[in-house]
């Protein structure tokens, strides 16, 4: 099947996200895996420094962020051929716990072709190299959240 | 390029009071550091930022010998953290 009819969706919206349309969109009539990574926000941290959390603010460099989505989606698709839909998706804005905030979804003829892994690696990149952030408002103050990662040429 | 916009986002953004650009003149020639230094001394509050700040030239992260091109679309802001949770080891 060639890459170019595969569907491939990324975006950055302040919509909240659905699930189910994400996936149809990612669908195709030969599809029998789908592999659906959404992280949320979290209330409470118990590992670690243990804290609550009244709701995150999430920020993009929205027209880089989606090329670096873009990106994201090659990657995948270069790591593993088999995969047929990818979706990317950031909500952004304020957001409370128990909201998905972020969608990886990939889709595949079987469950055995690496749609697992290439759901994660989709999440880890995205965590690398799209220029999203996020501020923590908790009961004693707000702090930014910065990464560790820097991108090295050519990413 | 006397005369460069430079995009911030998170925590510049705040510390900038809000501000979603600042402007900055600089030489002919100048390079990702130059634009660093300049803007390090030009808003000390950024001071800090500058040393662990990602740039960016077009839409594609940019290093500190890369050269600035004319009329670039330039944008700093720091590492970035999307997704919905700490990157924690165990």
């Amino acid at each position: 099947m060639e890459t170019d009819a595969l569907p491939t969706l990324f975006a950055i919206t302040e919509d909240e996200l659905d699930l189910n349309a994400l996936l149809e969109a990612i669908t195709l009539p030969t599809t029998g895996a789908a592999a659906i990574f959404t992280g949320m926000v979290r209330g409470y941290t118990e590992s670690g420094q243990a804290h609550q959390t009244l709701y995150l603010e999430y920020e993009a460099y929205r027209p880089m962020a989606e090329a670096k989505m873009k990106q994201v989606a090659e990657e995948i698709r270069a790591r593993w051929p088999s995969i047929q839909g990818i979706a990317i998706v950031q909500r952004i804005g304020r957001l409370y716990p128990r909201t998905p905030t972020v969608l990886i979804a990939c889709t595949a003829a079987h469950r055995n072709t690496g749609v697992f892994d290439a759901a994660r690696y989709g999440i880890d990149r995205l965590k690398e190299i799209v220029p999203i952030w996020k501020k923590e408002v908790g009961p004693d103050g707000e702090e930014w959240v910065e990464g560790e990662y820097f991108p090295r040429p050519g990413e | 390029m006397p005369h460069v916009k430079v995009l911030v986002f998170a925590t510049l953004r705040e510390r900038l009071g809000g501000a979603r650009e600042i402007e900055i003149e600089l030489p002919p020639g100048a390079t990702v550091r130059d634009l660093k230094e300049r803007i390090a001394q030009t808003y000390p509050v950024l001071a800090e930022n500058m040393k662990s700040v990602l740039t960016t030239i077009n839409r594609e992260y940019a290093f500190d010998e890369t050269v600035l091109p004319d009329g670039a679309e330039l944008a700093m802001f720091p590492p970035v953290s999307g997704g919905a949770f700490h990157l924690q080891q165990p």
